[in-house]
Parts: structure tokens; C-alpha cells; sequence
């Protein structure tokens, strides 16, 4: 089976890996990577679990070819945090019980981390839209929405 | 033990939180475990079909296929099930639904598990099928078990209601139906297992239940108990399919013989394909009222879908009949449920277990006779809702807490605040606006059957406390409540508190994480291990403190004296004391509700030991051209005892609303079309309601600090709330859930609206 070898840095971590061209980035970095905080709920691009950042933008994984992460920039939950310290998104959560099971959480911090990282201080709207691809079935989202919130009024606070 | 150090009623945050936060490995498809095996599952393509032949020869060449298992490779019983066990695990002779089991393959890489999958020839011979139950009750109907399709009917019985509707001032009858649903959960079912050094199977599993599942493997696999271990992984949401065996009896087969790790994780098609539906149900009410709006009469028959298998079938055809009066009184009932095989994919528990849909009737019929006699549709709910020392329809006398009243009291400044301002807010022509009332009541535990929980909890020679409980926490947040009663009755900290979970190596039965259960029950069961525990530090320190022990208390990791706080002794020195003198420092708790067994042709008994109870307010806007519903509101009461953590209380009543909202609105599971995600809505960030939680607190005798439960009362009364104010806008009523596009839009073009607008 032909290979083909693909450079990334993801959480700030360069890697050069030999892969099968039809594999996802979401394989990747689950199965090669042992990054297992970004989820597969669907894999179909359907409800936002495996959400990461790649190149400035926010993708779901399980759609994206590992090809197209040749060269690029990936952030995934893991790393987020500081050292040991939580990110402000992660901490609001806590905070704003912004998580029920935990499952869509990864996705739903990543999809957080995009709006944040290009809007500070966001509507109720617009943090509505900016998760509007990620589904959560626990929490009827509102608490999510005020984590969120909370995040941007916490970043904006010199955080 | 009435003091509780502050720790209930307050929202600590919750354990695991952090973990799930980075992103940690913890469900059952993040475990790593020495090259695996992964499993494949080959569903049935056919609705009903004998087997003749399985040949998988073609199939075991494939490259990287290590074996393919079929219902000869099961050591013992084959058939698995919670009440009746009717479903195998891999499918022997016939299949009875598209999505049975008929072959697992466990193979090197998931590309020649897919392979060989496709690869098995099964020759099957064609049965006639048969898809709507009440066809299924025919005579001349297919059989989909030898027994025939008739699975269980539950009757209640009281007074005559034939009679008593003659005197009633005003009766209404009417049909109402619901449709498959499918729970969801983001989380595909998943699993791992190996063998641990000893030889011991260890299956690591997304589940709701596992010492349940760990029953069904012993019986699958004719081991000694002893030999199996289930440890239930972080579970990303169950809603009731996580209580059946999804996973976990493949993983247990495939260990079993080739004794190498394996994982088995269902893609979402797989869960959609072979897990457990809500039962679609057919329900004619007819109720009946005099001239005050009292509740005379009723009756109800109701026939449920259970499709090809039980699973669960049972307990929601006697709970839906249980609760078709609601939370109201009423003298006169007669209510039949019957729970019916299809070759329907099969339906099991979901959130609520049949009494959403009864909701969606009861609460319909109460907004239709307000109507016809002219009244106000909360003021026929508070005319008739429950109150203690009244009686049930399966005769039950309630003693305990019966917060319906509150409830209704609660939402009506905000009801009568929708009904006088927003309804008459400007909006669109095409726009109109209606308020909508449910109400609801829900029984705490299992029907009528025994349902006990055990826990233990034990302090070492240092004086660390650690509780072990069987409970599954699915991401309700259980495993927190229980740490806080715990913590509450010996006077520590929870994060004192050291906590095993679900792990049947180490913790005993607390039963299903169902019904609501948990925070009530397994509440109990460990209180009742504390209080043990707590009344052997107490008597200890009576001899170390030189103190009687009405004046001692727990405190902070210590035996008090409460007039002279200064005067204490810490638990270290207590445990080390009692080890000496061999006095256990391990105790059992255990709680078992009490409950009389429902007559069978009368229904007279008493089903639970308590009730919670709720009434939501739903605002909402129809567009009459589109069909479009629009929730802007909801006001949801809940009368859950006590809030041991209350954002946790809040958490379920968001959740439950939000899913009610679904269930409500736009969720369908067709079996001939609904494959993934992409042909089955959910509520999105963007269909999100206002919601305004409002926690009652009617504190329940017999509860753990007076807590009952709220996990599925939380989306009961949401579906008929929202129906109800669909009919305010539109003038018209819909009688078939979901509310979808097409059919709002017929209720709108049936009242008229739809037209007005063409002339406007
Ligand atoms: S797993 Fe990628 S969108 Fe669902
Ligand atoms: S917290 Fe469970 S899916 Fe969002």
C-alpha cells in the first residue's frame, strides 16, 4: 500500500508521520497520536465532537484527509491548557457547569476557542452561531453558552 | 443523622469534571490497550427470515481476520434481556429485525473486520414480517417469537367510569400517537477488554448498568462470576440504551476465546442500526369532567411497538398505563396497555419509560376539556392535582410529598404574564404566538417490583474513608450526589471522601442507572452505609472523649464534642483504635423502596414510594405559512424533594426540556430511512428555548435528606407544554408527534390561518 509521509506540529509538537493517504486527521491524531480528547460521534461532520483548530480555523477532524494537514498548525484539547493551569474556557466551564458527560465538551471547547480567538466579545448570537455545528444532548446548551460568555469576559479581563 | 454540615443543597463542583476538561482518556474508545482486536458486528438485512446457512469461509481468508464467531460460538445461553429474556446475542435459526446480530468478526484492523464482514454469505429464508402492532395481534400475523406477539398487557382498574362519564358534564375522546425515537447519546456504545493476569475477564464498557451486565456475561458464558469484571468507563450519555447489552456481550465472547484485548466501537450508523428506540405509542383517552372542571372519568388504551425484542417493553407498557391520569385524581379509571413484538427495530427504555407519551395525551385532554367547558387550563390543573392523602388510580394513598400544587402555584405568575403581555406582543401576521401548560408526575424506582441498592463504605487504620458504589454516573452527576450524602452524614468534605465506581471487582449492585432512580435509591443505600459507619465512630468516642454520645458529632474528620468543640478526637485515632479492638470499619448500606406488586387484572398496588412531579410553561411562535415552530420559553417547575446539588437539579431540568423540545418538534426515527445523523434532528445550539428552572422542594420522608429524583421528569412535561402552545397560536391541535413542518402546517391550513393570511 503506497504511503505517504506528512509533517504537522500540533500542540506545539512537530511529528513526521508515514500514513495510508485515506486516513482521517481524527484517525490520526486518536490512533497515532494517542490524542483521545477529541471524539468521534458521528464521523460523518455531522455533530462537532471531534472538533480541532488546524491552520487558524476550526475543522472537524473526522472529515479532514491527514494529507491536508501537511504543513500545518493543529491545536487540540490537549493543548489548551498552560502547564498546569486550565485554560480560561476550560476553568468557565467548570464554573458554568458547561458540561454534563463530557463528551461533546472537547469539541465544544475547540469550537469556543475559534470564536474567541476571532471575536472577544461575542453576542448571545454569535456564540450560538459559533457553536452552532456542535451538538450537545445533556446540557440543552444554555450553560454552555454561559461558559462561553464567562470565558470572553475572564480573557478580556487581562487573563 | 438531621444535621448535614452544609454539604447538601450546594453545587460542589462536580468529580471528573477536570479530567473531561483536558480531554483525558476516559471513555471506553480512548483505552489503549496491547494491539487490540477490533470487533465487527454483522446486522440482519432482512426484517424476519430464517437462517439456513452462515458461511463464512470466504470471509475468514480475508487478510487480518482472526476469527468469525456465530450463535454456535456462545459457550451458554444465548438469548440476553433485563425482564425477559428474548434477544441473542448473535441471531440462531432467525432474524427478526434488520438490525439482529448474526456474526462477529474480530480481526487485526478495522479495513479487514470491514471487509470480511461484507464478505459473510448468510442464506436466508424469507418470512412474512409484520410492522404495526396492532396487525401484529392478528391472527393470521406472522409470529415473531413462538410464543406469539403479544408481550404483556397491564390493566388498571378502579371504580366504573363507564358510568360515571353519564353524569359528566363533558367527555372528550380522542387518539393520539408518537414515533420511534432514538436516544443519541454522543457517544457511540464502545468497549474494551483483556484478560487480567489471573485469566480474568475485564470488560470496560460505556454502560448504564454493570453489574447488570455483568450477570448477563456470566450467563453468556457459563463462567463462575468471579471470572468476569465490568468496569464502566466514563459514559458520554445512556438515556436508557446504555441499560442493554450493546457492546459488552461481543467483547466478553470474542475474550472469551481468543484471549487477547479487543475493543468494539460502534459507529454512529451501528448505534442507530442496533440499539434500543422509545416506543412509539397509539393511546385513545377519553376523559370526562362536570360542569367544575373536575376529573370524573377516564380511560386509555394503549398499544405499544416493542419491536422485535423486550428489552424494557414491560416496564414501559405498566409505567405509560400507570400514569395516564397524570397528576390528577380522578375516581373512575380503566386503563389497558399492551407491549407488542413487530419486526420493528427494537425499542427499550428512553428517558421517561412510555409516560412522555402518556404525558403528551393526559395533558392534551386537560387543555381540550378547559376548552369545551370554558376554563382556564391552569386552573383545571390546580382543581384537580393531587394532593397528600389522596389516592391513586392503582389505589395507592399518598402520605409523602405531593408538590404539584407548588408547582403550579410557581408558574403561574410567569403563565399569566405570557398569557397578558407576550401573546399579545407585535410580531409577523404570519406569526402567531401561543402559551402552552404540561403537567406531569413520575414515580421514583422501578413498577411495582423489588429494585434495591446496596453500597459499602469503609475507613482504613488512617482513618480514609473510601465508598464503593455500583452506580453508574452517565454525566448526571450521581457519583458527586453520593459523595455528598456520604460526606454530609460524617461530617467531612466530600473531596475527604475516596470514591469507587462501577466496577463489579470492587462495588456491589445499586442496580440500573434508570427510572430516576439513583440519587433516591443508591441516596439511601449509602446513607445507610454512613450511618453506620458514623454511629461506631460515635459510640468510640464516647470511651476516648469520656462524653455521652447524644453530645458528640462529626466534624471535619472529627469526634466532637459539641459544647466544648476543642474537645475532639480525630477519625485516625478512632480507626486505629477500633482496628485493635477488631470492631469493622466496613459497612453495608442498602435500600430497597417499599412497593405492593400491581394486581394483574385490576392494577391495585402500589407502584412507587414516592413521586416527583413538574409543570413547564412553553412560549412559542408558529409560522403559519411554513410550519416552523419557534420555542422562545420555557418555564420549568420541578418538585424533586430536595436539590442535594442543585446545578446538577438545574443541569437535568435544561437537558430534559432541551430534549423534550425534540421530542416535541422534530425528532423521528424512520426504520426504512433514518441511518445517521444527517436523517435525524436533534436540538441544535440554534433551537434552544429561554429555559427557567424553578427547583421545588416538597422534602420526601423516606428520601436521603428528603430528595427524590429529577433525571426523566425533566423532559416530560415539555412536549405537551409545546403542543398545547402550538394549539393557542394555531387554533388547531396535532394528535401525532413529532410537530413537524408538514404537520403543523396542516393544523394550521385545517384552522383556517393558513388561508387567512392568502386573503390578508
Ligand atoms: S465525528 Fe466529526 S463531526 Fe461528528
Ligand atoms: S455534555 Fe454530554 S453531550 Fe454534551
Amino acid at each position: 500500500m503506497e504511503m505517504k509521509t506528512i509533517k504537522f506540529v500540533i500542540n506545539g509538537v512537530k511529528q513526521e508521520l508515514r500514513i495510508p493517504p485515506w486516513r482521517t486527521l481524527l484517525e490520526v491524531i486518536r490512533e497515532d497520536l494517542k490524542l483521545t480528547g477529541a471524539k468521534e460521534g458521528c464521523g460523518q461532520g455531522e455533530c462537532g465532537s471531534c472538533t480541532v483548530i488546524m491552520g487558524g480555523k476550526s475543522v472537524n477532524s473526522c472529515l479532514v484527509p491527514a494529507m491536508e494537514a501537511d504543513g500545518q498548525e493543529i491545536t487540540t484539547i490537549e493543548g489548551l491548557k498552560n502547564g498546569e493551569e486550565l485554560h480560561p474556557i476550560q476553568e468557565a466551564f467548570v464554573e458554568h457547569a458547561g458540561m454534563q458527560c463530557g463528551f461533546c465538551t472537547p469539541g465544544m471547547i475547540m469550537s469556543a476557542k475559534h470564536l474567541l480567538d476571532h471575536n472577544s466579545d461575542p453576542t448571545l448570537e454569535e456564540i450560538q452561531e459559533g457553536v452552532s455545528g456542535n451538538f450537545c444532548r445533556c446540557t440543552g446548551y444554555t450553560k454552555i453558552f454561559e461558559s462561553i460568555d464567562a470565558a470572553a469576559k475572564s480573557m478580556k479581563g487581562g487573563r | 443523622m438531621k444535621s448535614n454540615n452544609g454539604m447538601i443543597g450546594k453545587s460542589i463542583p462536580r468529580i471528573g469534571a477536570i479530567e473531561r476538561l483536558l480531554g483525558k482518556p476516559l471513555f471506553s474508545a480512548d483505552m489503549e490497550l496491547d494491539h487490540p482486536l477490533v470487533l465487527k458486528v454483522l446486522p440482519s438485512d432482512r426484517h424476519h427470515a430464517r437462517i439456513l446457512d452462515i458461511d463464512t469461509a470466504e470471509a475468514a481468508r480475508v487478510e487480518g481476520v482472526v476469527e468469525i464467531f456465530t450463535a454456535e460460538d456462545i459457550p451458554r445461553n444465548h438469548l440476553t434481556g433485563i425482564i425477559n429474556k428474548d434477544r441473542p446475542l448473535l441471531a440462531k435459526n432467525k432474524v427478526r429485525s434488520k438490525g439482529d446480530a448474526v456474526a462477529l468478526v474480530a480481526a487485526l484492523n478495522i479495513h479487514a473486520a470491514e471487509t470480511a464482514a461484507k464478505k459473510i454469505h448468510v442464506v436466508y429464508e424469507d418470512l412474512p414480517s409484520v410492522h404495526d402492532p396492532e396487525e401484529a395481534l392478528k391472527n393470521h400475523a406472522s409470529k415473531v417469537h413462538e410464543k406469539g406477539n403479544l408481550l404483556f398487557t397491564r390493566k388498571i382498574k378502579k371504580g366504573n367510569p363507564e358510568k360515571a362519564f353519564e353524569a359528566c358534564a363533558v367527555v372528550v375522546e380522542k387518539t393520539y400517537r408518537t414515533s420511534f425515537l432514538e436516544h443519541t447519546y454522543l457517544e457511540p456504545d464502545a468497549g474494551a477488554g483483556y484478560l487480567d493476569p489471573d485469566g480474568n475477564l475485564v470488560i470496560i464498557a460505556s454502560t448504564q448498568n454493570p453489574h447488570y451486565d455483568h450477570s448477563e456475561l456470566v450467563s453468556l458464558l457459563g463462567v463462575a462470576p468471579e471470572k468476569v469484571r465490568i468496569v464502566q468507563a466514563a459514559t458520554g450519555g445512556g438515556f436508557g440504551s446504555k441499560l442493554d447489552l450493546n457492546v459488552q456481550g461481543f467483547i466478553g465472547l470474542a475474550l472469551y476465546h481468543l484471549k487477547r484485548p479487543v475493543m468494539c466501537t460502534f459507529t454512529r450508523e451501528e448505534t442507530y442500526r442496533m440499539t434500543a428506540k422509545r416506543h412509539p405509542l397509539k393511546m385513545v383517552f377519553k376523559t370526562g369532567a362536570d360542569e367544575n372542571g373536575h376529573l370524573m372519568a377516564m380511560t386509555a388504551k394503549m398499544i405499544c411497538d416493542t419491536g422485535a425484542y423486550g428489552s424494557y417493553g414491560l416496564a414501559v407498557a405498566s409505567r405509560a398505563p400507570v400514569h395516564a391520569t397524570g397528576p390528577y385524581e380522578i375516581d373512575h379509571v380503566d386503563v389497558e396497555c399492551r407491549c407488542v413484538y413487530t419486526n420493528n427495530p427494537f425499542a427499550g427504555a428512553m428517558r421517561g419509560f412510555g409516560v412522555p407519551q402518556a404525558a403528551f395525551a393526559h395533558e392534551s385532554q386537560m387543555d381540550l376539556l378547559a376548552e369545551a367547558l370554558g376554563m382556564d387550563p391552569l386552573e383545571i390543573r390546580r382543581v384537580n392535582a393531587l394532593k397528600a392523602g389522596h389516592k391513586t388510580a392503582t389505589g395507592q394513598l399518598l402520605n409523602g410529598s405531593v408538590g404539584i400544587d407548588q408547582c403550579l402555584e410557581a408558574v403561574k405568575p410567569h403563565y399569566e404574564n405570557a398569557l397578558k403581555t407576550w401573546l399579545h406582543g407585535e410580531t409577523d401576521f404570519a406569526k402567531q404566538r401561543g402559551v402552552g401548560l404540561g403537567a406531569m408526575w413520575y414515580g421514583i424506582g422501578n413498577t411495582g417490583v423489588q429494585n434495591p441498592s446496596t453500597a459499602h463504605i469503609e475507613m482504613d487504620g488512617e482513618g480514609r474513608i473510601t465508598l464503593y458504589t455500583g452506580c453508574a454516573d452517565i454525566g448526571q452527576g450521581s457519583t458527586t450526589v453520593l459523595s455528598q450524602i456520604a460526606a454530609a452524614v460524617l461530617g467531612i468534605s466530600p473531596d475527604m471522601l475516596c470514591m469507587v465506581v462501577g466496577d463489579t471487582a470492587f462495588t456491589s449492585n445499586a442496580g440500573a442507572t434508570s427510572a430516576s432512580r439513583q440519587t433516591y435509591i443508591s441516596g439511601n443505600a449509602v446513607k445507610n452505609a454512613a450511618e453506620k459507619l458514623a454511629d461506631v465512630l460515635l459510640t468510640e468516642g464516647v470511651d476516648l472523649l469520656k462524653r455521652p454520645k447524644t453530645d458528640l458529632m462529626l466534624e471535619n474528620g472529627f469526634v466532637v464534642y459539641k459544647k466544648d468543640p476543642d474537645h475532639r478526637m480525630p477519625f485516625s485515632k478512632i480507626a486505629a483504635r477500633a482496628a485493635k479492638r477488631g470492631i469493622p470499619l466496613r459497612w453495608q448500606g442498602y435500600f430497597d423502596p417499599e412497593t405492593v406488586p400491581l394486581d394483574p387484572e385490576t392494577g391495585e398496588g402500589v407502584p412507587y414510594a414516592t413521586y416527583a412531579f413538574a409543570c413547564h410553561v412553553a412560549l412559542v411562535t408558529v409560522d403559519v405559512l411554513t410550519g416552523e415552530v419557534t420555542v422562545h420559553k420555557i418555564i420549568a417547575a420541578h418538585d424533586v424533594g430536595r436539590a442535594i446539588h442543585p446545578a446538577s437539579v438545574e443541569g437535568q431540568i435544561r437537558g430534559g426540556a432541551a430534549m423534550g423540545v425534540g421530542f416535541a418538534l422534530m425528532e423521528e426515527y424512520d426504520p426504512s430511512t433514518t441511518r445517521s445523523l444527517k436523517d435525524y434532528h436533534i436540538p441544535t445550539a440554534m433551537d434552544m428555548p429561554e429555559i427557567i428552572p424553578i427547583i421545588i422542594e416538597s422534602s420526601e420522608p423516606t428520601g436521603p435528606f428528603g430528595a427524590k429524583g429529577v433525571g426523566e421528569p425533566a423532559l416530560i412535561p415539555t412536549a405537551p407544554a409545546v403542543i398545547n402552545g402550538i394549539t393557542n397560536a394555531v387554533s388547531a391541535r396535532i394528535y401525532h408527534l413529532p410537530a413537524n413542518l408538514e404537520r403543523v402546517l396542516e393544523a394550521s391550513i385545517q384552522s383556517g390561518k393558513f388561508t387567512m393570511k392568502e386573503v390578508a
